[in-house]
Order: structure tokens, then C-alpha cells, then sequence
């Protein structure tokens, strides 16, 4: 298939450009540090190894725990157990989001805080409780370990949710919930059924058309390669400095200050490149960070903690129920959206993916229907925590709405294209939504969406393979009004004298290109070039501005309209000085490539250089070097909404029951697209979760020992190199227009978003017949086709 | 060399004879270790790359072999330093990402990639001198790969960012760029 190259709408210089990313170079020789490489004992000498003990059962009590053997152990350094005063005096805690960075207690939300730092219950295997043991190599901790003695007694557990409903099922949390396993009422996150507008049942009843849906979404991993890892020093003199490869240096910051009650000014975090994130605990809050810093405080010594493979949380695995009315025109008059979702062993912002994210999916795919209930739960079992993760809760969501409307556009005998363009839309936007449409047709017209067949009534290939195509649409992630939780961004821009740039745009970069649009918009408004422009890459609270921190997609476009405020304050300093030395008015001249020129006469000018060798160091104002500092408040303007739509084509082979995927088409209105390069990667590079979450991935559980058995990355498949199709086509468009110059919209946390359900529905047009709960592996296709068994 | 008994932690322990000392060339400079006080002797070439030489361009993932991200060079061949002990290469030439030439055609076209339709060849960067070291291995042994045989070389190294389809861009370009020096 063709690939597409975007244009711009607005022609620029750099912003809209396809070229490397900022930091390839640095990357792609090796060069380029994360947290791991700078906690090595070779820059730390003192520096020493921390483990926790992890638990063997998937839900356990410690009734007695003997450390003296594993202290006698040569080598070990420091051992901390749940008993002691200064872990067991902690509050308890959360492994959640955070968005406080100015006060501790003013966040959108709260988690459950159903963590403790260390405690003695065990609620997944895997659990890190009862003991932490430092020591000078990683190998004598692992023995030291083995060398406690513990009691533990043995409690009942769950793993299936629909176990963890049932009365008289075992309690993970009764100290949080004494009568079940659902997460109990919270203030902040409102009822059970938390949007209800019209009359949902009378509009049912008088629907002239009722769909009635019901699948399963699993738990795939984030998987990023970079394990969360730091470096705890707490010195004698009160300072703590943690090294890590969190994305949210203010809000590790907030979290030792709020656990450990030190001063702001003594705690210090600092964070590098980071290898990936998408979503991976999301936040600075992470009991690791307080017990690492307890550990240096105990022994005197720098700490290092890093977790293995078989960490991380996941995504939500849910049950989602959604029922539609129609009129026979096709006008959508009800929704009501189901959603019940188990959370494992902690809560972590599960609200987050039940209520805060599919309600505001909802404000940008259901404002024009008028009867909307949605409704949600939450229950813990014994399984891996689940949070947040890339395309968090609206994967979900937009999973489960799609089969809905895809059978009723079945039903309505309407094209389902056709049925999303005369219902979606967003708050205070009419249908059809020009946007959307615009991205719809855009994408059915460049993918042959003409082509597609009845279900299961395709040609057969090879005397067993039946090809399918499907589609799903979103919202893309996010448009600024959704950003308030973060406050003002903030950047600073210095002129060097030789005409070279240091840009303190503060964010963790963890692959985005974040770097890469904010040096490019920098480059363009200053007149610079790129090169010329250093993006500061490691995040210090110590020194460094309020961080954006790398989620939603948020940071590329906040921090790029703020740096073209910040540039252009800046080139209006340059100019006026020149203009002092060239006897023009600064409105005269320009700047171009570091080169300050009349605009009328370009041959009169000067370098940034030479502007600086010119001045008179007694007499004027050198403004050595031109710095300036630029908070930009966010827009609360509702500006609409900006969409992403993904069509995929499958093969799938009727006697094997394995689907290939045969190409796919990304297509993603940003607004203004700042870096081509980057979006295209983002939009291609979410496929290697979006297609793994629709046929591979998710984590396996032994029922009967509550043990998970993929926790690695050979039976925790996702896709390689020669699994990944050739056609993964991503199509950038530039429909809506946002707040400020660039008017952004977020790309890549909504990359894989509409994957899912546009693999389900091509699979389900392949075959004729329905396989909903993901990952859809060949046995589930065999045995909706009724050839179960013929296999062995 | 006899086996001794140690005794740690109340237990005895039997500690098999094992090489005194390792010799290895890495990026083309020879480097000794005393085995047990440098480097213990079950250290892999992973440890001993980065804790001892601080060549911190080969990362640790997994640890177990399954994400390639520590791949390096041995005798010019792709190879897993985190499941090499170090004592087992004992002798040999190890090349890391730091050892290749600034201009590697290799590092150049992953540096570069920016065709459109593919995106870039690299985004949080973690997996990266892992896929450059196992192309250098596949372009060592075949200096005119298909795309196929890219593929299946590189479907050992993981990327969760997804940026297979550029690394098979750069990868193909770069091997195209070798073949027209050596012509020239």
C-alpha cells in the first residue's frame, strides 16, 4: 500500500518537517543515559544492592519472621522488617498517579491508599512484604533472602473475578471492604453509576432498534524494557537525592516529602532518559522509593533498587456491557455502558479507567445522545495490580462500545462508517462532527473500505484462509481543556553568545519526541537552527523548572506553545539590541539562522556572534546571555474535539485458527502535526501493543495455585520484527485546530486505541461469527467456528 | 587448583576451582581481571561490560535472554552478554556499540531515519545499540540480506516502542551503503 506523506497546513521551517529525532545521534551510538547507567557502583562505591522479599503465595499473612541468619550473611549490610518502627509508623500508601506538585493534598483524584511500604500480607505471588535486605552485590541478596525464616499462614485466595463477586468469596482488602470484594464507595469518584442523563429506560423502550452486548478484555502488560529502578542516598545531613527512571521527578518528590515528613528543599530527584514507560505504574508515588531511602538512611549508604521482569502492573482486565437504541434512520437515542473491572491486589488509580477517562470519552464520542448511563465497579483478587497503562481505560471502552455499534449497524442493515459520522460527536459540537468525518472518510477512501463484504461471505484463499476488514474511532488523546490537573507550563530559553541555545523545557523523555518538537518549535520562532539548540534531558527538582509530566500525550503541545511564547520574548530582546547597534527599529529586522537581518535590505546584518563581539562591555547592556522564562497558563476554552481512526484487514485461517494481520491503516488528526517523523512512530509503533492486545497478549493464571505463569518475555508474547506486518500504513492529518499557535492535539498515548476493535470486527467480517475476549488466539477463533477438539 | 570449603551464613559451601584471571579485548583494547577480586567468577560480560568498564551502552533488560537488549559482538559474531559469563569469552575480541566507529554506516542510518511513512528508528532508545549490534552481526555474515532475513535476524531484539518498521528501513539502508563502499 501506498505510504502517505503528510503536508502541513501551515508551512514552517522546522515544526512539520520529517527529519531525525533531536536525540537519534545520542541514542543510536549508545551514548544516551537512563537511570540504570548511572547507578552503577563503578560512580557509586559505596553503593549497595536492595531486594525485597517477594511473596510465594498468592495470598498470605506473616505470623513470624527470623532475619539473624540472612544478617550473618557476609555481605549484607541492612535489613528493614514490616515490625520495624520506622516502616511500620508509615501511612499507607498508594502506587498510583499524582498529580500534586504544589500541595500534597490537591489532587483530582485519590487512589485507595491500600498499600503499606512494607506490611506483613501477601495479596499476589509476587508481592513485596515483610522484609528488605540490603548488601554489596545483588548475588548475596538473593542469598540472604532465601536465608529468612518465615512463618506464614496460608490464607484462601481468588484470581477470576467472577469468583471475587460471588458471596462468601475470599476478602483481599477487609480492612478496606469487610463484606466484598468490590472496591467501597469514594467521595471524589462519585456513585456506581456515574453519568445518567435523560430517561435511558423509556428511550430503550422506545427504540425502534436494541442492541445488546457483552465481552472481555484481558490484562496485557506495559513492558517497557527500562525496569523502574533507583538510587536512594539519604545523607548525614538530612539530604535525600533519588536517581530514577520515574517520568514524574515533582511528583517522586511530593511523595518522599508527604511519606517521610522532610522538607522540600532537602529532597532531590533526579531523572535521565527513560526507556519507555506507557503507563507503567504512572506516577511518582511508588512504596519503592520510601523504603530505598529508609534503606540509606539505616546503613549510610547510597541504595539501589531495581525490579526484574516480572513486576509492573497491568492493564485493566474487564467485563463490558453495552446496550444501544436506535431509531430505523439510524439516530442513536440510548446508551448505556457497563463496565466491571479487576483491579488485582491494589487499587492504583483504577478509577482512573473506570470513571474519569471513559466519562470523558464519553464528553467526546457520545455529546449528541441524549440517554447516556454509564456505570462501573471495581473488584480486587489476587492477582497483579492493575492500573494504567497506554490508552488507559478508553481502550476498554472503546473496545466494547465498538461491538455495539458495529451490530447495530448490522442490524440497521447501515454502514457502520456511516452510523459513527451520524452519532459521534462531542459535548456542544452538532453531528455530523466535521472532524471526525473528515478522518472517517479520509481513511475509508485510502484504505478501500468499499471492498468489504458481508460477513463470512468473503473469497477463500488457500482452501481455508477468509479475509476480513474492520474499522474503529476515537477521540484522539487529548485536547488541552482535559489538561487542567497539570497547571501552567512552565519553560526558560537562553541565548548563548555564539548564538547556540540551552531550552530547559522540562519533561522526562521517554520516547515521545517531546525533545524533538519542543527544539523544533524553538528552532522556528527564535530562527535558529535546530542544532544549534540543546533540550536539557535530565530532570532535576533540585535546579530544573516544574516538570510536564509524560502522559496523555500532553507534554509535546503544552510545552511547544509555551516555548513559542518563551522564543519569541527572547527574539524580541535580540532584536531590540540590535537594532540599538544597527540604528533600525526592532519591527525592521528578522532573524535567520542566527542571523539577525533587515528585512528590507537582508545583505544589512549581523550574527548572533558578532552582535555580541560588538558590544562595549563598560557602556551597555550585554544581556549575556539572553535568557527568558515563560509560564503559560492552560486554556479552558472547549475548542472541540480532534479524532484518530484505525482500519485493519486480517487473514484468518479457518483450520488453524491463527489470524495474521494482513495491513493497517493509522490515520490521526493532531491538529498541527508538530513532528511528522515522531507521529509516524507513534502511530505505528502503538500497533506493537494495540494488534498484541488484540490476538496475544494478556496474563496467564494458574487457578488452582493463584500463580502466574507468563511472566516472562518468551510466554509473555508480544510482537517481534517477524511478527510485525509489512503495511502498517499511518496517515496524519491536520483537521482541528486547538488552542494557541499550534493548536495541538495529543498522538501517541491514543495510538493503539481503536486497534483492538478494528482487528475484532475484521475478524468477525472474515468469519461470520463473533469472538469478543481478548487476546483472540487461535482457539478461540476454533472454537466459535464449532471445530474445538478437532485439533488433537 | 583444589575446591575449597567456605562457610557463610552458619552453612559450608563447596567452590569449585575456576580461572584465576580473564583476559578479554574489548573494542579493541586488552583489559585483565583478577577472578575474585575484580570480578566474581559467575560475572556475566554483561556485569563485567558495564560495572567494570562503565560501556553502559549495553543494557540490562531481562536478564534471561529474551529481549536482546544486551546484545554485543563476540569474534564479530551477535551474541547475549547477559547469558555469556564473562570467564566463558575468555581471550576473545568483544565489540560493543561504543567500539564502532562514529560513522558506522549502521549507527548513521538509525540516526537518520526519518523516510516518511516508517517514523523513526528509535524512541525511548532503550532496545537500540542491541538492534545495532545485532545488524552488525547479520551484516558481518550476510552483506546482502532480503528483508526476510532482517526480520528473522532481528526478532530476537524486543522493542515495545514498535519501531520495527523503521529499524528495517535503516537496517536495509545502511547494508546498501556498506555494499557501495566496498564497490567504491
Amino acid at each position: 500500500m501506498a505510504k502517505y506523506r503528510f503536508t502541513p497546513r501551515v508551512p514552517r521551517k522546522y515544526i512539520g518537517v520529517y527529519r531525525p529525532r533531536s536525540d537519534s545521534y545520542e541514542k543510536a551510538s549508545g551514548m544516551a543515559k537512563y537511570a540504570d547507567d548511572i547507578a552503577l557502583k563503578r560512580q557509586h562505591p559505596e553503593m549497595v544492592y536492595m531486594k525485597i522479599l517477594k511473596s510465594p503465595y498468592p495470598h498470605a499473612v506473616i505470623k513470624s519472621i527470623d532475619t539473624r541468619r540472612a544478617e550473618a550473611y557476609p555481605g549484607v549490610v541492612g535489613v528493614i522488617k514490616y515490625s520495624d518502627p520506622e516502616v511500620a509508623s508509615l501511612k499507607t500508601t498508594s502506587s498510583s498517579w499524582t498529580d500534586a506538585t504544589n500541595t500534597i493534598d490537591r489532587r483530582r483524584s485519590w487512589s485507595i491508599l491500600d498499600r503499606k511500604v512494607l506490611g506483613d500480607t501477601a495479596r499476589w505471588v509476587g508481592d513485596e512484604v515483610g522484609v528488605a535486605i540490603a548488601a554489596e552485590t545483588q548475588e548475596i541478596v538473593e542469598e540472604a533472602l532465601k536465608l529468612v525464616d518465615i512463618q506464614w499462614e496460608v490464607l484462601p485466595f481468588v484470581v477470576r473475578l467472577e469468583d471475587a463477586i460471588k458471596p462468601g468469596a475470599p476478602l483481599v482488602h477487609p480492612e478496606i471492604n469487610p463484606e466484598s470484594n468490590y472496591t467501597p464507595y469514594r467521595e471524589f469518584s462519585g456513585p456506581d453509576t456515574y453519568v445518567d442523563r435523560g430517561d435511558v429506560d423509556k428511550a430503550f423502550a422506545e427504540a425502534d432498534v436494541v442492541v445488546d452486548t457483552e465481552c472481555t478484555y484481558s490484562n496485557p502488560q506495559q513492558c517497557s524494557l527500562d525496569y523502574w529502578d533507583c538510587l536512594a542516598d539519604w545523607a548525614r545531613d538530612g539530604q535525600i537525592t533519588v536517581w530514577s527512571n520515574s517520568y514524574a521527578v515533582d511528583q517522586s518528590r511530593m511523595h518522599l516529602h508527604d511519606m517521610l515528613d522532610a522538607p522540600l528543599n532537602q529532597i532531590r530527584v533526579i531523572s535521565p532518559y527513560v526507556g519507555g514507560s506507557f503507563g507503567r505504574g504512572d506516577s511518582g508515588d511508588q512504596p519503592f522509593f520510601v523504603l530505598s531511602a529508609l534503606m540509606s538512611k539505616k546503613t549510610g549508604r547510597p541504595v539501589k533498587y531495581r525490579q526484574t521482569r516480572n513486576f509492573h502492573d497491568t492493564r485493566l482486565s474487564m467485563i463490558g456491557k453495552v446496550k444501544i437504541g436506535a431509531k430505523k434512520d439510524g439516530t442513536i437515542t440510548a446508551v448505556q455502558i457497563e463496565e466491571t473491572g479487576n483491579i488485582g491486589a491494589y487499587d492504583d488509580w483504577s478509577v482512573a479507567v473506570t470513571k474519569i477517562v471513559p466519562k470523558e470519552w464519553s464528553e467526546n464520542m457520545l455529546g449528541s445522545i441524549p440517554n447516556l448511563r454509564m456505570a462501573s465497579r471495581t473488584v480486587y483478587t489476587n492477582m497483579i495490580p492493575s492500573g494504567v497503562m497506554r490508552s488507559v481505560g478508553n481502550i476498554q471502552v472503546n473496545y466494547f462500545f465498538g461491538l455495539a455499534l458495529d451490530e447495530l449497524a448490522e442490524k440497521l442493515g447501515m454502514d457502520p462508517i456511516e452510523l459513527a459520522i451520524k452519532n459521534i460527536t462531542c459535548n456542544n459540537v452538532p453531528t455530523p462532527n466535521h472532524c471526525l468525518e473528515e478522518v472517517l472518510r479520509a481513511g475509508a477512501r485510502e484504505f478501500g473500505w468499499d471492498r468489504r463484504h458481508a460477513p463470512g461471505r468473503g473469497e477463500v484463499f488457500e482452501g481455508s484462509k477468509k479475509r476480513g476488514i474492520g474499522f474503529s474511532v476515537n477521540n484522539t488523546w487529548h485536547t488541552e481543556n482535559q489538561e487542567y490537573r497539570r497547571g501552567p507550563t512552565q519553560v526558560l530559553i537562553k541565548l548563548n553568545p555564539d548564538g547556540t541555545v540551552i531550552l530547559n523545557a522540562p519533561t522526562v523523555e521517554t520516547g515521545t519526541s517531546t525533545n524533538s518538537c519542543a527544539v523544533q518549535a524553538c528552532a522556528d520562532t527564535l530562527g535558529v537552527s535546530p542544532e544549534k539548540v540543546k533540550w536539557i534531558s535530565v530532570q532535576d527538582t533540585e535546579t530544573g523548572l516544574k516538570d510536564q509530566v509524560q502522559t496523555d500525550s500532553a507534554a509535546s503541545y503544552l510545552l511547544s506553545e509555551a516555548i513559542y511564547q518563551c522564543a519569541l520574548e527572547v527574539k524580541g530582546k535580540l532584536l531590540e539590541a540590535v537594532a540599538r547597534k544597527l540604528k533600525r527599529k526592532p519591527e525592521e529586522l528578522d532573524v535567520h539562522e542566527g542571523r539577525v537581518f533587515v528585512k528590507s535590505s537582508p545583505e544589512i546584518g549581523m550574527t548572533i556572534p558578532e552582535y555580541y563581539a560588538s558590544v562595549d562591555l563598560l557602556t551597555e547592556d550585554t544581556l549575556t546571555p539572553i535568557a527568558c522564562y515563560y509560564c503559560r497558563p492552560l486554556s479552558l476554552d472547549d475548542l472541540g474535539q480532534a479524532y484518530r481512526a484505525t482500519f485493519a484487514e486480517v487473514e484468518v485461517d479457518t483450520e488453524t485458527g491463527e489470524v495474521k494481520v494482513l495491513r493497517m491503516l493509522v490515520c490521526c488528526d493532531g491538529g498541527t502535526v508538530l513532528y511528522p517523523s515522531g507521529a509516524e512512530g507513534q502511530l505505528i509503533g502503538g500497533q506493537v501493543q494495540g494488534l498484541g492486545e488484540a490476538i496475544y497478549e494478556g496474563m496467564i493464571y494458574d487457578e488452582t495455585t493463584g500463580a502466574p505463569l507468563n511472566f516472562n518475555f518468551i510466554d509473555y508474547h508480544f510482537p517481534t520484527m517477524e511478527d510485525f506486518p509489512d503495511n502498517v500504513d499511518p496517515m496524519l492529518m491536520e483537521v482541528y485546530k486547538g488552542y494557541g499557535i499550534y493548536g495541538c492535539t495529543g498522538m501517541g498515548e491514543g495510538s493503539p486505541c481503536c486497534t483492538p476493535r478494528a482487528i475484532a470486527n475484521a475478524i468477525y467480517n472474515a468469519i461470520g461469527v463473533r469472538v469478543d475476549a481478548l487476546p483472540i488466539t487461535p482457539i478461540k477463533i476454533l472454537e466459535a467456528l464449532g471445530k474445538e477438539g478437532e485439533q488433537e | 587448583m583444589e575446591s575449597e570449603k567456605l562457610s557463610k551464613g552458619g552453612e559450608t559451601f563447596s567452590v569449585l576451582p575456576c580461572a584465576e584471571k580473564l583476559k578479554l579485548r574489548v573494542n579493541g583494547k586488552w583489559y585483565d581481571f583478577q577472578v575474585g577480586k575484580d570480578i566474581e567468577p559467575q560475572a556475566t560480560l554483561a556485569f563485567v561490560l558495564r560495572e567494570k568498564l562503565g560501556l553502559t551502552g549495553t543494557k540490562i533488560s531481562c536478564d534471561f535472554g529474551e529481549c536482546g537488549a544486551c546484545t554485543v559482538l563476540v569474534d564479530g559474531k551477535a551474541t547475549l552478554s547477559c547469558m555469556t559469563i564473562a570467564l566463558a569469552v575468555d581471550g576473545h575480541e568483544v565489540t560493543t556499540i561504543e567500539g564502532l566507529a562514529k560513522n558506522d554506516p549502521i549507527i548513521k542510518a538509525f540516526a537518520n531515519q526519518c523516510e516518511p511513512g516508517y517514523g523513526t528508528a528509535m524512541q525511548c532508545g532503550y532496545c537500540t545499540p542491541g538492534f545495532i549490534m545485532s545488524a552488525k552481526g547479520l551484516l558481518n555474515e550476510n552483506p546482502n540480506p532480503t528483508v526476510e532475513d532482517v526480520k528473522h535476524a532481528l526478532s530476537g531484539n524486543l522493542c515495545r516502542c514498535g519501531t520495527y518498521s523503521a529499524v528495517l528501513q535503516a537496517v536495509m539502508h545502511a547494508a546498501k551503503e556498506m555494499r557501495n563502499k566496498r564497490k567504491a
